[in-house]
């Protein structure tokens, strides 16, 4: 037998299962319109620190898009996955590493109508977890020009969250964030697309860790980011290099810059692989304190707590100066016109010191993840 | 919210249905669901019954093709899907060469028996379309005892789901399909029975949603002069799986799951290799009992 069939072979066997009548969930197996794009998914994620396993996902996914009346189309995306494992410990000189167990629900639908030129779109999203819930509203515009290569995008939407921690620090906590985004998307050459987008958010209310005994952060964030895109098309190669570069910035004084390099190479017989890199750095935010902690109190109290018991603290890691990488591979194979599957592996490693262009925040473990996501995605 | 477990036989198997729900009527009446759709596969699947589709097909092996309802398509065109990506490994057609293994007298039949039966082996001779089937030579029979029990077990679940449940699994002799988490979000906690020690297990997998389905060689089998022979039976030799006590495999549906596994048993060396690709989550109990976790 050839390889490249004995590769795809489990997912084929995936994929032909969920042909079976009655299988899947019942509002899935009931047939709908004419092209009904059906996808599934597993995700697999685990991430660690140094003698610790800490924290495993396992999420299946479904989404579905159904067209309707030729210029209207309605997505909708459902995710449940299961989390268990040792809650953080992003200071790891603090090693009572509790265990968490949580489940999260979300889903999202949006309905698109389709003009000659243009396109709108709204969606509504919601997310729940048994302390934290979350709904939201978006809408897109775009417009294209008259010949095809120029593309406007415009977007905003809101989303309202409430907190609600078993430990009660707070109750009913609120954080309400508006965003705004503007983008143009060039087409350059016929192997050539450029893109910018400009993205800001202002969000209003607890943004604090309500887990974490020392944890007091500002009351309002402004986010603001601009993406620029370039994609390339290798006609001697039949490949396509995708690239992007993301600046950020917060009113928190955060900064950082993110790099991407995607590679997509087809491989013939409807198969393709996509190696990926992917390269971050960012300072702290201003009131990140680094885990040296006061003499009298020590941790996780920050030096000086006694003085200002009130001042502005985080030991949030995702809030030190680091750098981080990323490299994935992704598999997919056309199993058919309508069919394809994919399978994904993915390992990202934050660490202090690959921080570029300022030091690292010290005494933090490496954080390393692994992401493994298996996707089914098939037209009706 | 409560549990509720109803415990039934079906399918030469000890089986469950676990669910949580608000009241024991309505916890009857999705277990009801379930159980009734378990049956009713049973029924109409069977190789033992004689009113059976299958049956129908076995007897008329060699003559004039048999209609088949859309169900008994799918399962078909389903059959030709996993010989085909298991390089003619999992055959349907297989089962004949039961005649030669008997597990109870426990005799190891001779080469010459096993040679007569295997030209009755061959899905790729089974002539199909959307809508007939016919098996080619007199004597050739199909089953679909190699995930007959998996497909019942979505089919229950899917039956449960359709009735309102949303938090259970079905459990058909150790072949599992949870419907959802527990109603506090919490996985099932799903325990991998040891292949040597009854009662025992080797390991426990925790699933939110999504099926476990084991194969192992200690289902029906019988030993003589040291060697263990299993019913997983090699369709191109006749001969027993020797390489795993058993393999576990997580996926989304119990029907993918379960043909997993047991193309793992029959893959024997190349099993690893091809459940990696498949990049499911899966379990392995070596020959000599060594437990391997695959992306688990």
């Amino acid at each position: 037998m050839s390889e490249p069939s004995r590769g795809a072979a489990g997912a084929a066997i995936v994929a032909a299962a969920l042909t079976l009548p009655g299988v899947a969930p019942p509002a899935l197996a009931e047939s709908a319109p004419e092209r009904t794009v059906l996808s599934l998914g597993y995700l697999n994620y685990q991430d660690s620190q140094p003698g610790l396993k800490r924290i495993t996902v396992n999420a299946p996914s479904l989404g579905l898009v159904v067209p309707f009346a030729g210029h209207w189309a309605i997505e909708a995306n459902a995710v449940g996955d299961s989390v268990s494992g040792a809650s953080p410990r992003w200071h790891s000189s603090i090693s009572s590493a509790s265990r968490m167990q949580d489940f999260r629900k979300a889903g999202d639908v949006r309905v698109t109508r389709y003009f000659e030129r243009s396109s709108i779109a709204l969606g509504t999203a919601f997310s729940s977890e048994h302390d934290y819930r979350s709904q939201a509203i978006s809408a897109l515009v775009k417009f294209t020009s008259d010949d095809n290569n120029t593309t406007w995008t415009y977007g905003a939407g809101r989303a309202w969250d409430v907190i609600n921690p078993v430990n009660q620090v707070v109750v009913d906590a609120r954080k309400n964030t508006t965003d705004l985004m503007a983008g143009v998307t060039q087409v350059l050459t016929p192997n050539d697309i450029a893109q910018v987008n400009l993205t800001w958010a202002r969000g209003r209310g607890y943004f604090s860790d309500p887990y974490k005994v020392v944890d007091n952060r500002p009351d309002s964030r402004d986010q603001a980011a601009v993406l620029l895109r370039w994609n390339h098309f290798l006609e001697s190669m039949q490949a396509t290099l995708r690239t992007s570069y993301r600046y950020y910035g917060d009113s928190w004084s955060v900064r950082g810059h993110t790099f991407t390099a995607e590679w997509i190479q087809p491989l013939g017989h409807g198969w393709s692989v996509a190696p990926l890199a992917r390269y971050h750095t960012q300072n702290a935010a201003g009131f990140y304190y680094d885990p040296y902690y006061d003499p009298v109190l020590g941790p996780p109290y920050p030096p000086g707590f006694l003085a200002n018991p009130n001042g502005l603290y985080s030991p949030d890691a995702r809030l030190s100066a680091f750098g981080a990488g990323t490299l994935s591979l992704k598999v997919a194979n056309a199993i058919d016109r309508d069919t394809i599957v994919d399978a994904s592996l993915s390992f990202y490693e934050q660490r202090s010191s690959w921080r570029i262009g300022g030091n690292g925040s010290p005494g933090i473990a490496p954080l390393s993840a692994r992401f493994l996501q298996v996707g089914l995605t098939k037209a009706f | 919210m409560q549990h509720f477990g109803f415990e039934f036989a079906a399918m030469a198997s000890r089986c469950e249905v676990r669910v949580a729900a608000p009241a024991q009527d309505l916890a009857e009446r999705w277990a009801r669901a379930a159980i009734d759709e378990v049956r009713r596969v049973e029924v109409k699947f069977s190789r033992y019954r004689d009113d059976s589709i299958v049956t129908r097909i076995n007897r008329a092996a060699g003559a004039s093709p048999v209609e088949c309802d859309d169900e008994t398509a799918s399962l078909l065109a389903y059959a030709g899907t996993l010989y085909q990506q298991s390089d003619g490994l999992f055959d349907i057609t297989s089962g004949v060469l039961r005649r030669a293994w008997d597990f109870r007298a426990a005799v190891v039949p001779t080469p010459e028996a096993l040679a007569a039966l295997l030209p009755l082996v061959g899905w790729s001779r089974v002539e199909r379309d959307a809508r007939r089937v016919r098996l080619p030579a007199a004597g050739m029979e199909i089953d679909f005892g190699g995930f007959g029990k998996e497909y019942a077990a979505d089919r229950a679940a899917g039956a449960m789901q359709a009735a309102g449940a949303v938090s259970g699994f079905v459990d058909l002799g150790g072949d599992i399909r949870a419907l959802g988490p527990q109603p506090d979000g919490a996985p099932w906690t799903i325990a991998i029975q040891h292949p040597r020690r009854a009662g025992a297990t080797v390991a426990s997998i925790p699933i939110a949603g999504g099926a476990v389905c084991t194969s192992g060689d200690y289902e029906r089998y019988f030993e003589r002069d040291g060697r263990r022979y299993c019913h997983i039976l090699n369709p191109r030799t006749g001969m027993p799986v020797q390489r795993w006590q058993s393999i576990t495999v997580v996926a989304p549906l119990a029907v993918a799951a379960g043909s997993l596994t047991t193309i793992g048993m029959l893959l024997e060396s190349d099993a690893p290799a091809f459940l990696a690709r498949a990049g499911l989550p899966w379990l392995s109990v070596d020959r000599d009992g060594t437990v391997g976790a695959h992306q688990l």
